[in-house]
């Protein structure tokens, strides 16, 4: 029930933030640190003895005769999520204060994090898809309404490309419910139930095994495109490019979640049905997405932009977890897929870190690009230290958060893989140079005089960046207090 | 021996005569008032009383002149979703008459009149001299107004349409001559004499009917005449009109040709990709916002008719009453989420309205903006729009069907459309200078309307067990 009051009071105080003027970053700051604290709250107290499954389980019949029913229920994937976007939120809200917005704006962002929120608890596949979607509408506004040259065009793209994976997501979805209705003669659009193997081998493979193609097909396309993975990435450097900055964080750190959410808790459940030929399938896109993506953003002369394909890039390994994870067998798989969830926590956070300090660099520079900025270090110790911080994040560096979780992913895979793994190591090799590169272009070298005296982060600014850099730490030394409830729950799912 | 006014016959015929009464009424007061307000209200308050009458009058199923004017739920579902959408567009049609209000308004009594007998009737005959009410009103209605745009566009659409009254005369007299009946119900399951003549009747049938849904390929008058009338009378022609003939297609093909399901299946099924793909590609490119809506129109129609290819192609009871369901839910949302959005061209103060003409209305009314921001998310079908649970209903009985690749087809479509449908959304919050809005509240009220509806009815769908009872009311079961 607690999870569902926290979701409720969130749907207020979004509703609240729409409407309050003044004061407007204060409220909607103060509403983001509630839910995050009142959500951290429950993860303490539920997930203390934590042992797999589903636990704060409940439901609201809304329909019967068609299986529609409020159901909501957490288990180790999505307390880790809900712990990344609420996080990311609050950041995102409280970065906001550099750029005064108008109400809408925080109104839009709370919605956005309505829709997150509600993803990760429902249980009903409805309720799934319908938050799935309405996570959408507040981005494109947002971006249409906010963003900077060429929005217009953004915001399209970044819907239709969305769409048209969402609706084959629907289509996967209503295969389940029909073949669960005319086998069972139940209808039923509860998640837990539909994911069964053991149903989708009996009453769909054997019998006709060209729909367990086509619902397979639905989910991994919108997956990807979530991802996003490579042929299906196009909206991403738009997206994230032409975006205001509260929003790249939000777009990095919390959207790019869902698809990870959709791999490990919609199929990772039906691992069981999906090939070994698919799953390598995959691993040759998480691996191409990898060293593609860390290639295309060598050449950026836009530090945003570069940033934008790195995010990109480290997505590649939730791919590759997933993929290794459906080949791999026991003790290997576990690890694959927990270090692939625990990729998404890390990946979120340090993009999080990235994105803020990049922001505050625009903001006293006003210049996204790094072939016009450099020595920053001078006059801006503390955000190039912080935007230093999440860029060693980022390449992974050992002690850091996305040190585990590639460190899990990569170890766990030479099992399967073998030699392949030379590539994984290419790619972190070009990821490692370029954003290397990125910080010796901008932090390094002689100060760029022409932008006169830069102001250096306040006290308010270092509190949210160390918040975050502290949180990367804490992940990366302690990775226990995550991987523990994730790897139950992975082994309950398995 | 009882009174002639409480035979069952005429008890279920109180409402149109009411209707017509009230309509020769107000051609009389024409000569003394010409307030158009008068009017307007006066057609709304008649039609709802006409909806009273309608309910109050329900006799469960009861069929008169041997099976062919059948009064039960199903018909008088859509008889009263039509009442409830000319009141929509009496309601705000209001604004832009300029003379004669009292024969617009009487026009519209009267095509009321005959979309009720068209919503009831099972035979040949009467849904032929129902639906040519109908056209003649609506001939009449696009062809109100003075400026040579309506004249236009009325004369192409009236030539057209007479042509196609050709093809029901044709259609329904091969249908005689080969099943030997008028009657749909005992047509469709009739020993068929000959078969080129039956499918020569489908097709002839499929012309004459199919032209007004404008299905490729008899789509294109649709284009030019909304965007050359009036603005409520092109929403009427989308939503009201496009409802009736949707029914009637129903009625026809799936009662009337049930012997030739096959035939019917494969006929619906080409013809319902082409007419989506084709309108949604042609509104792609569009930059006229009326036109981008009418070809919008026919890709909705495109996914009417998969109602049609469900219930024809499958014989699963789940995926028919499904489908059924969703043709009726389909056309109560339509209503609201088409019309609204063409009585949203009310507006702008010009004759072709670009989309780029709503730039800078979101900063001047962002509740206009908003509304009509939310039709255009239920026409996309994105949720939690009625639009979205429309959709739901009609790819979940496509799936139920096994008809996979028509729910691929579809459900891509729905997603391109997203893009033009989108664009009017960013445009409206693009700052510009235009001052040639009208955001009196005449505008604005119908707009909102359109967009609480819009959002309001999926709550409908918690009725589905209630509504799934009466789709046997078509005239056919599985």
């Amino acid at each position: 029930m607690f999870i569902l009051y926290i979701f409720i009071l969130l749907i207020i105080f979004a509703i609240i933030s729409l409407f309050v003027k003044k004061q407007r970053w204060a409220v909607a700051t103060a509403e983001s640190a509630i839910i995050l604290i009142l959500t951290v709250i429950y993860a303490l107290s539920r997930f203390y003895n934590y042992t797999g499954g589903l636990i704060s389980t409940g439901s609201y019949p809304i329909d019967k005769s068609i299986g529609i029913s409020f159901s909501y229920g957490i288990d180790g994937l999505s307390v880790a999520l809900l712990f990344l976007t609420t996080v990311i939120m609050f950041v995102a809200i409280y970065m906001s204060k550099v750029e005064s917005f108008d109400r809408r704006f925080f109104g839009l962002m709370l919605f956005t994090e309505v829709g997150l929120y509600g993803l990760l608890i429902s249980r009903n596949f409805l309720f799934f898809y319908v938050f799935w979607e309405v996570i959408i509408i507040p981005v494109f506004v947002m971006i249409a309404l906010f963003g900077g040259e060429g929005r217009e065009r953004a915001s399209l793209k970044f819907f239709v490309y969305t769409q048209i994976g969402s609706v084959l997501l629907l289509l996967s979805i209503m295969t389940l419910f029909a073949y669960y209705g005319s086998a069972y003669n139940v209808f039923t659009l509860n998640m837990s139930t539909l994911l069964n193997p053991a149903f989708i081998t009996k009453e769909i493979t054997d019998k006709v095994p060209f729909w367990t193609d086509f619902l397979l097909f639905g989910f991994f396309f919108a997956f990807l495109v979530k991802m996003p993975s490579f042929p299906l990435h196009s909206w991403l450097p738009d997206a994230y490019t032409v975006s205001p900055y509260p929003l790249t964080i939000v777009l990095s750190g919390a959207i790019s979640l869902m698809g990870g959410y959709g791999f490990f808790g919609v199929l990772m459940p039906i691992a069981g049905v999906i090939s070994p030929s698919v799953a390598w399938f995959i691993i040759g896109l998480g691996i191409f997405s990898l060293v593609y993506f860390a290639l295309t953003a060598m050449f950026q002369t836009n530090t945003k932009k570069m940033m934008s394909y790195a995010s990109a890039a480290s997505m590649g390994f939730i791919l590759i977890a997933f993929g290794d994870g459906l080949i791999a067998t026991s003790i290997n798989s576990f690890t694959s897929y927990a270090g692939g969830i625990y990729q998404i926590l890390a990946h979120g956070l340090i993009m999080g870190l990235v994105f803020a300090s990049l922001y505050l660099i625009k903001n006293r520079t006003g210049t996204d690009s790094n072939l016009s900025v450099s020595g920053l270090w001078r006059d801006l110790p503390y955000i190039s230290g912080f935007f230093l911080a999440g860029v060693m994040a980022s390449l992974g560096l050992p002690g850091l958060a996305g040190f585990i979780s590639e460190a899990s992913i990569v170890l766990s895979s030479y099992y399967v893989l073998g030699f392949i793994i030379f590539f994984i190591i290419f790619g972190m090799i070009i990821t490692a140079s370029y954003h290397v590169w990125a910080v010796q272009k901008t932090l390094n070298g002689p100060f760029t005089e022409k932008l006169g005296k830069l102001r250096d982060a306040n006290a308010s600014e270092i509190l949210i960046l160390s918040f975050l850099f502290i949180l990367i730490l804490l992940l990366g030394v302690y990775p226990n207090l995550f991987f523990a409830p994730i790897l139950s729950f992975v082994k309950g799912v398995v | 021996m009882t009174f002639v006014l409480y035979s069952p016959l005429l008890k279920t015929l109180y409402p149109e005569i009411f209707l017509g009464l009230v309509a020769f009424g107000m051609l009389m007061m024409g000569r003394r008032v010409h307030n158009r307000s008068v009017y307007s209200v006066l057609s709304i308050v008649s039609m709802f009383i006409a909806m009273m009458l309608l309910l109050a009058f329900d006799y469960g199923s009861t069929s008169f002149f041997g099976g062919a004017f059948v009064v039960n739920k199903f018909g008088l579902y859509f008889a009263i979703i039509l009442l409830i959408s000319s009141a929509y567009i009496a309601f705000s049609a209001g604004t832009r008459i300029e003379h004669d209000p009292e024969i617009f308004f009487a026009i519209l009594l009267f095509v009321d009149i005959a979309m009720i007998i068209a919503s009831f009737s099972l035979n040949l005959i009467f849904i032929f001299i129902a639906f040519e009410g109908i056209s003649i009103g609506t001939y009449i209605l696009s062809a109100h107004g003075k400026t040579r745009r309506n004249l236009e566009a009325s004369a192409k659409y009236f030539f057209t349409g007479v042509i196609a009254t050709g093809f029901i005369v044709m259609g329904s007299s091969f249908y005689y001559l080969s099943t030997g009946t008028f009657d749909l119900i005992s047509g469709g399951t009739a020993t068929i004499a000959s078969k080129p003549a039956l499918l020569l009747a489908l097709i002839f049938l499929f012309v004459g009917f199919g032209f007004k849904l404008a299905l490729v390929p008899l789509q294109q008058w649709a284009v030019d005449a909304y965007d050359g009338t009036d603005n409520a009378v092109s929403a009427f022609l989308s939503s009201g009109t496009k409802v009736l003939a949707f029914l009637v297609l129903l009625r026809v093909f799936l009662v009337g040709f049930a012997g030739l399901s096959n035939d019917v299946f494969y006929l619906f099924t080409i013809v319902s990709i082409i007419t989506m793909t084709y309108g949604n590609f042609a509104a792609l490119s569009e930059t006229n916002f009326k036109r981008m809506l009418a070809y919008s129109s026919i890709a909705q129609a495109g996914y009417l008719i998969l109602v049609l290819t469900v219930v024809s192609g499958s014989s699963s009871q789940l995926a028919f009453t499904l489908a059924i369901f969703a043709a009726m839910y389909y056309s109560l949302v339509y209503i609201f989420m088409k019309g609204g959005s063409f009585l949203a061209s009310n507006a702008v103060n010009k004759d072709k309205i670009e989309i780029d003409d709503f730039s800078g209305i979101g900063l001047k009314s962002p509740l206009f903006a908003i509304s009509l921001a939310i039709m255009l998310f239920a026409l996309a079908g994105i949720p939690p729009t009625a639009g979205f649970f429309a959709k739901y209903y009609l790819f979940l009985a496509l799936i139920s069907g096994h008809l996979w690749y028509l729910a691929v087809i579809g459900i891509l479509n729905s997603a391109i459309s997203v893009f033009y449908y989108l664009k009017v959304v960013v445009v409206m919050f693009r700052p510009s200078e235009h001052e040639h809005f009208n955001l009196s509240k005449k505008v604005v009220i119908p707009v909102l309307i359109g967009a609480i509806l819009s959002i309001a009815l999926s709550f409908l769908i918690f009725g589905y067990p209630n509504i799934s009872g009466i789709v046997s009311g078509l005239g056919i079961g599985v």
